[in-house]
């Protein structure tokens, strides 16, 4: 997927501009707090609908306004579409491709991007919730059948927790949490197993020697873990459940289920979470983020759209290096830098200034 | 705002308790009904006590109905062998539509929703398994297909089938996330044939 052009209005420290981009690197230079991280959250919004940094929508209007809004043009294979977002403070979110209002998961079906940056090291170090974050928004741009369950399964949590706290029988909703919940459970094992794969290569690429790799964790305990079909999952979740039973009306609150799912990590061999550095999370993030992208390319038969927010800021000289080297690969990426970026980047990109809230292009 | 607005905020609050109106809709309403005509406005209030006063619910079916029993449990044409179960009677009415489909109807007059507080006892549950005798031999649970409607649906068959009746579960044809008191007869004639018995 590539991004021809797009306009912005109202959206974080932009008032309005209009930018048109090329194939390959675009390079985004600027102080901090220049506006080049918003810039890029701009260009995942406008693909997707929603923030990569999770931004509420109020938070995305500029201060002074009421409304934010988004168009622009994505060629995807032979098809090229105009994208619109817009809100209006106090109203809904609305969505148009090619003139046509479309619903939230419609562009989670018909677009994608990968988006990495500073924010990214609370996968590896952050809490349980962050990784959930990164999990649930990039499987569902791989399959929007994963999106649709994992609404259904968050549906039915609420109504049982609201169940529980209301001294209200959460029985009837359970049948409905163990096979929605399951069906996400199989989507996030196959996910996370060719994920693991794929970024311990991309990881390898950039750390060199260093070891990378990652589990699933589900908070629902499986007995005999080669078995993860659906119907093993389904008992194991309704055992777990009925070991929980007491805990869970004493809480009042639903404990088990993929919302408490867990990714591990270990870097080195050493667990993460517990002794990992901020360049080693970088790496790490951004080597998650790479295999992504090759699995969304690979099985949606696109190129998604790749955005790198600082990503040279906490890897050594080496590291970066060896990140560049990999950038032939994909098709079209926006990089923002605060320092100058290497040479051999700027000879096969195009260049780009943004300066309090003004973007030029200075290739 | 002037000071005698009193009842004018009266309004808006009322209005505001119906559902799907927010406080903004509400006060436009209320001006509104405040620009309209004395005799607009007056017909609106009227029709409102006169549908409170003749509109009752059947005390079989829980059907909303003039008289009670409702016409269609009166009714003696009608297979008295099958009763469908609906959340509204704005669901029992699309059903009654369809083309050669002349059963009796149970109106729960709701989904289960904990969220909006509505557990087993908020719904005419109680009622329905007091209705069921030894004529009736399939039940089919015609609740919305979405989340609270299934678990109404699931909740049901748990109490129904160990009584030895047929229960049945309209089919999936229905668009997602559609309403049923919205879907056309052709589709809910298709959601009918399609029924399945609840495993
Ligand atoms: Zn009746």
């Amino acid at each position: 997927m590539i991004i021809r052009n797009i306009e912005i209005n109202n959206f974080r420290n932009f008032a309005g501009l209009k930018a048109t981009f090329e194939p390959g690197a675009n390079i985004f230079f600027g102080d901090n707090g220049s506006g080049k991280t918003n810039f890029l959250e701009a260009l995942f919004v406008l693909c997707l609908g929603r923030s990569q940094l999770g931004a509420a929508d109020n938070v995305l209007v500029k201060q002074d306004s009421d409304y934010y809004r988004l168009e622009g043009e994505v060629a995807a294979g032979d098809n090229r579409h105009r994208i619109a977002v817009a809100y209006q403070k106090g109203s809904r979110r609305r969505l148009a491709v090619d003139g046509v209002t479309a619903r939230p998961a419609e562009l989670f079906e018909r677009f994608c991007a990968v988006s990495t940056g500073p924010e990214d090291s609370v996968i590896l170090s952050g809490p349980p919730g962050a990784r959930r974050m990164f999990l649930d928004m990039y499987l569902s741009q791989l399959s929007p059948r994963y999106l649709s369950e994992l609404t259904d399964y968050h549906r039915v949590l609420s109504q049982k927790n609201a169940a529980l706290k209301n001294e209200i029988d959460p029985a009837p909703f359970e049948p409905l949490l163990i096979s929605h919940g399951a069906r996400v459970m199989v989507q996030r094992g196959e996910f996370l197993n060719a994920l693991k794969e794929l970024s311990r290569q991309y990881h390898g690429e950039i750390a060199g020697g260093e070891k990378f790799t990652l589990k699933y964790e589900p908070s629902v305990s499986l007995s005999d873990e080669n078995n993860t079909g659906p119907g093993e999952i389904e008992l194991a979740f309704q055992r777990t459940l009925d070991e929980h039973y007491e805990k869970e009306a004493y809480l009042r609150t639903a404990i088990v289920g993929p919302h408490r799912d867990e990714i591990f990590f270990e870097i080195a061999g050493l667990p993460a979470r517990t002794y990992g550095s901020q360049g080693q999370w970088r790496t790490a993030a951004i080597a998650l983020k790479l295999g992504v992208y090759r699995l969304l390319k690979d099985r949606r038969g696109g190129a998604p759209l790749l955005l790198l927010d600082e990503i040279f800021a906490e890897l050594d000289s080496n590291r970066c290096d060896r990140l560049i080297e990999l950038f032939g690969e994909f098709s079209q990426l926006f990089l923002t830098t605060a320092t100058a970026p290497p040479p051999q980047l700027i000879t096969n990109g195009c260049c780009y200034k943004i300066v309090r809230g003004t973007v030029e292009n200075v290739s | 705002m002037f000071n005698s607005a009193g009842s004018v905020e009266r309004l808006i609050n009322q209005l505001a308790r119906l559902p799907g109106i927010g406080r903004k809709t509400a006060a436009r309403l209320a001006f509104h009904i405040l620009k309209s005509t004395r005799e607009e406005a007056f017909e609106l209030a009227d029709t409102i006590r006169e549908v409170k006063e003749k509109v009752g619910f059947c005390s079989i079916c829980y059907n909303i109905t003039e008289e009670d029993p409702c016409k269609i449990c009166r009714d003696p044409q009608r297979d008295r062998h099958t009763i469908c179960i609906v959340e509204d009677a704005s669901d029992a009415a699309a059903f009654d539509r369809v083309e050669g489909f002349k059963v009796l109807f149970h109106v729960l007059g709701g989904r289960l929703s904990p969220l909006d507080g509505i557990g087993p006892d908020d719904l005419k549950i109680r009622e329905l398994l007091n209705r069921l005798d030894d004529h009736v031999k399939e039940v089919i649970i015609a609740t919305n297909p979405n989340v609270e409607g299934e678990a109404t649906a699931l909740y049901l068959s748990r109490l129904l089938k160990p009584m030895g009746i047929r229960v049945t579960r309209i089919a999936r044809g229905l668009p997602v996330g559609a309403d049923l008191e919205y879907a056309d007869t052709v589709t809910l004639t298709k959601s009918l044939e399609g029924r399945q018995e609840i495993k």
